[in-house]
């Protein structure tokens, strides 16, 4: 046959018509378009015929000729809806275990995502409830020099009082000072003028007038403007007015602080207390109105003891903001140290530079923030996100899993629908209704259980968090989850279930289960990955919070007790002392609320070697105010030297260093080498070094010198008879502060409460690692009961012919243990990779070794096994004549 | 009379189908009237016209040949129902009706 040659039309609107025109009119119409190409050819060069003929393709879109959607009214009929629902109600109770696990399994899952995003949603809400949120910001100074870079929140006092007058983009500004132990700051003996009693409490903060405003504080008593006006006001928090004025008006009533009768404070106003989630918790504002620390620190740029909050004027930028701030370094805090003959002040100062921090970053973007506010961090809240979502798709994942591998069971039904006349879009409209049915219950199970949890999950996250049932959107959301996932989890079943065809499935030519086996082998790879890494993770996390709290520390913090509030011990301390000394269970007691634990009293100072004040760069140190007795309390080791004597009088004048300040100062033998601050010392020895704050950093240069350390008395008792020692300790007390109820804490308590954060951690991510084996082995044991039973015949046969248990043991476990091994494969790489950068944040870390993989990889081994084997001995035990017998 | 509902697009389709007689297949339409009418028209407004008439009865339809131009596909062949015969006649009567009357307006 001679054939015209000619070139064929594009292919696409040819595809796409076959796909919307009503299958009636096909041959027609496709006959139609291409006898009009042929004639656009004979007219047109071939692209424009090309062209034309798309163009015609599309104009065919016509409601008389396209396909009507197929929602057709009939099978969405609530009939055929019922008949979904009771169907999936029999399948559920037809095979209760799966059922139970596939709901169980979702249930957990929801329940543990539902708890950890309350957790997240909560700790990413911080700071916002404020009118001007997006105007707030903290100061910060960042001073980056050779890729060293340190940023710290405290400035010095005339600060706010340039940003006010010189800077037209500030509205206002307002100091803050939280540094526990300074002056009034952090805790102190509190009562009424008018009461004797005196009570311990925390929660002091020195602040502004201009920072009430700032933060928008609210009062419930006085009024907002004037509460800290006044010389000597303080505001208290409805909690401290209802505790300590219950049923009273507190403006204008006096309260007396540590005794100090001669320095009484006026209540300028009540505020409401601090909502939780704010980055500030403060129970006593002590006003700065008046206040001058010493003679002209006010005045003196010297010292940085302030926090300070702006508030912007709309539509400033921080960003042009900052560096125009620069102007107050160079001509204030410059002049200032040239004034002081720093030689290299101009140099120094280039490094340091102010950053604007939004108050809503504050809570979770302080990482590298020197501050005292305790706050998290993203990089958690981030992390936890990620577990959430991870153990949500493990639940989801056995949802699926299960589903696709009991199909086979569901293949006749499926067959039999088709036979009757089903569509395939119903069919897959029954399994999603399925799917969202097991969702829903699924959903209203976790939610059940996540409000049954939550008070443990409070105490494990340090949190007061609630289901938030009055929010209106609550239960909506949980619905929209609940079809979402139900959608999502049963998309993919519903697509391979309704993918029968019905001929095969009725003559039973379906090959069982084993379609579809090497996506849910993926599945159960990522299940098991996700539990090794969780699992590695908690064994790290764990194992380094038992190496921080029992490191040498380089004094003992073992049985030395805390008595807090003794500054009103006034002069009576001495004879407090000879008396607690006197107990048989007190081996000695010093005073001092400088401790090597973080969030007691520090004093940061410069220093120089003698006389070189102007030559070089000052060591930054610590300087703590101790007495004779510190260093034998604590059991501190002196390196070189001696410790403080009461024979030596000229011991007011000196100073023992430890080993990192002598190395900064570079003094090769410091005995007797004389350094300089504010004024000399005389070095006498030097201390073995020790951890002071929390691990992650380093040890830094420290000095003790004699002096007046505080309001804390550390008594290192003996090991034996400690609660009668201790009663004793009490009654002594009670003699002499009759007022005032003892308080007391034990060093190691305190000194675990610093890894409070690392413990939390180590709990969460054991709970989720808990709870991704959970799921993960629910799923695996879905599946290998499923395995086994399918295999039934098999093994029979094999039986008969005389196959061992052992044999058949292996046969059913070896697949799974395949997959499992695969697992640890891919997670131990993971693992590693992500417990390093956590470590990294330690100064002083535990190594990862292969014997934590080694043990996580075998407790995931041998919980796997420990799943599969039931099912697999049960199999292999078996009668062979009772799988057999049918056939 | 009233139910008809043809639209003129539709009649002048209708009236095409009636005098292609035996060549009375989409793009033969399509052609007849472009002639006529003097304006592009596209498949797709020619083959809706005629389902829509197909479905209110005015035509019907058989498979005709299948030609190697139309890629061995059949064509559609229409004819016009003797309902459809009949409604034309009646438009064409009121039509004939109306304008006689205007005829004799204009002479007077």
């Amino acid at each position: 046959m001679n054939r015209p040659i000619h070139p064929a039309p594009p292919s696409w609107p040819l595809k796409f018509l076959r796909l919307i025109i009503r299958d009636q009119y096909l041959e027609e119409i496709e006959g139609d378009m291409e006898e009009v190409y042929r004639d656009y050819l004979e007219q047109f060069p071939v692209r424009k015929a090309r062209y034309l003929y798309a163009l015609e393709a599309l104009k065919l879109l016509r409601p008389a000729l396209i396909k009507s959607p197929k929602i057709s009214i009939q099978s969405n009929s609530p009939d055929m809806f019922a008949n979904y629902l009771k169907i999936a109600w029999r399948t559920l109770n037809k095979s209760r275990m799966y059922s139970a696990i596939k709901i169980g399994g979702f249930a957990i899952g929801i329940a543990a995502a539902l708890l950890i995003a309350l957790y997240v949603v909560n700790e990413s809400g911080y700071d916002r409830f404020y009118a001007n949120t997006d105007r707030i910001y903290r100061l910060i100074n960042e001073y980056s020099k050779s890729g060293n870079q340190e940023k710290w929140t405290a400035f010095q006092p005339q600060m706010v009082q340039v940003l006010k007058d010189e800077f037209p983009e500030i509205e206002n500004a307002g100091r803050l000072i939280p540094y526990a132990g300074w002056f009034d700051a952090g805790d102190n003996q509190f009562r009424r003028a008018d009461r004797q009693q005196n009570n311990y409490e925390e929660g002091f903060a020195y602040a502004d007038q201009s920072l009430l405003d700032i933060l928008e504080v609210s009062m419930v008593y006085g009024e907002r403007s004037k509460a800290l006006s006044e010389v000597r006001s303080i505001v208290l928090s409805k909690r401290m007015a209802d505790k300590y004025f219950p049923g009273e008006n507190p403006v204008g009533k006096v309260v007396i602080l540590e005794e100090r009768t001669g320095e009484p404070f006026t209540v300028g106003g009540v505020m409401a207390d601090f909502p939780p989630n704010s980055h500030l918790q403060f129970d006593f504002f002590i006003t700065l109105t008046g206040v001058e620390f010493w003679d002209g620190e006010q005045t003196n740029w010297c010292c940085s003891n302030y926090d300070v909050y702006v508030l912007l004027r709309p539509g400033v930028d921080p960003n042009i903001l900052e560096p125009k701030l620069l102007t107050i370094r160079d001509n204030y805090l410059i002049k200032h140290f040239k004034e002081q003959g720093d030689p290299s002040a101009d140099e120094n100062a280039k490094y340091l530079t102010y950053d604007l921090q939004p108050v809503a970053d504050i809570h979770l973007r302080s990482k590298d923030i020197g501050d005292v506010i305790p706050h998290s961090d993203i990089g958690i809240v981030r992390l936890f996100g990620a577990i959430a979502v991870f153990i949500l798709l493990l639940a989801c994942i056995n949802f699926i899993n299960l589903s696709t591998a009991k199909s086979a069971n569901r293949a006749r039904e499926t067959g039999l629908r088709k036979v009757v006349g089903s569509q395939r879009s119903s069919l897959i409209r029954q399994f999603l209704t399925e799917s969202v049915l097991y969702s829903g219950i699924s959903v209203i199970l976790g939610t059940i259980l996540a409000w049954l949890l939550l008070p443990y999950f409070n105490t494990l996250s340090g949190k007061t968090l609630q289901l938030p049932w009055h929010i209106w959107w609550f239960v909506p959301l949980m619905a929209g989850v609940a079809l979402t996932i139900g959608m999502l989890a049963g998309i993919y079943p519903s697509f391979y279930l309704s993918a029968f065809k019905p001929i095969e499935v009725l003559k039973g030519n379906l090959s069982r289960g084993t379609k579809g086996a090497g996506l849910r082998s993926a599945m159960v790879v990522f299940q098991f990955t996700t539990s090794m890494v969780l699992i590695v993770c908690a064994f790290i996390v764990y194992n380094q919070m038992k190496y921080i709290l029992n490191k040498d520390l380089g004094f003992d913090k073992e049985q030395v007790l805390l008595i807090q509030g003794t500054s009103t011990l006034g002069d009576k301390w001495p004879s407090f002392k000879t008396e607690l000394l006197r107990l048989p269970g007190v081996k000695n007691a010093t005073t001092s609320s400088y401790l090597p634990v973080e969030g007691t009293k520090r004093d940061q100072n410069g220093f120089w070697r003698e006389g070189r004040k102007t030559i070089d760069e000052d060591v930054g140190a610590q300087i703590w105010w101790t007495d004779e007795d510190y260093l034998a309390t604590l059991d501190m080791h002196i390196a070189e030297g001696r410790g403080f004597s009461r024979e030596m009088a000229t011991d007011t004048g000196a100073i023992i260093i430890n080993e990192t300040f002598a190395k900064r100062l570079g003094l090769e033998h410091p005995i007797g080498e004389r350094i300089e601050n504010w004024r000399t010392w005389t070095v006498i020895g030097v201390v073995k070094d020790f951890n002071f704050n929390s691990m992650k950093g380093g040890i830094g240069a420290l000095g003790f010198v004699l002096g007046n350390g505080g309001s804390l008395v550390a008594a290192r008792l003996e090991p034996k008879n400690m609660p009668e020692t201790i009663a004793a300790v009490n009654a002594v007390w009670d003699d002499f502060m009759p007022n005032q109820p003892i308080r007391y804490t034990f060093l190691d308590e305190s000194f675990a409460q610093m890894y409070e954060d690392v413990e939390r951690t180590g709990n969460i991510f054991t709970a989720c690692a808990v709870l991704a084996i959970i799921i993960a082995c629910l799923g695996l044991f879905g599946l290998s009961t499923f395995m086994a039973e399918q295999r039934s015949k098999e093994v029979s046969i094999r039986k008969v012919l005389g196959a061992s248990v052992g044999n058949l043991y292996q046969l059913l476990t070896f697949n799974f243990l395949k997959l499992v091994l695969i697992s640890l494969v891919i997670g131990t790489p993971i693992a590693w990779y992500l417990m390093r950068k956590w470590l990294a944040d330690y100064e002083y870390s535990v190594g990862i070794t292969w014997w934590f993989f080694a043990a996580a990889g075998m407790m995931v081994i041998g919980i796997a096994l420990f799943t599969v084997s039931r099912q697999a001995l049960k199999t292999a035990f078996s009668n062979p004549a009772d799988h057999l017998r049918g056939d | 009379m009233k139910k008809t509902k043809l639209g003129e697009f539709e009649e002048f389709v209708l009236l095409a189908v009636i005098a292609l007689g035996e060549e009375a297949y989409g793009v033969m339409i399509k052609a007849e009237l472009e002639e006529r009418l003097r304006e592009k028209l596209s498949v797709g407004s020619i083959q809706s016209a005629l389902k829509r008439m197909e479905e209110k009865g005015f035509l019907k339809s058989v498979f005709g040949e299948a030609t190697a131009k139309r890629g061995g596909k059949r064509k559609r062949i229409y004819m016009a129902t003797p309902y459809a015969q009949r409604v034309l006649e009646e438009i064409r009567a009121v039509r004939e009706g109306l304008w006689a009357t205007i005829l004799k307006i204009n002479n007077i």
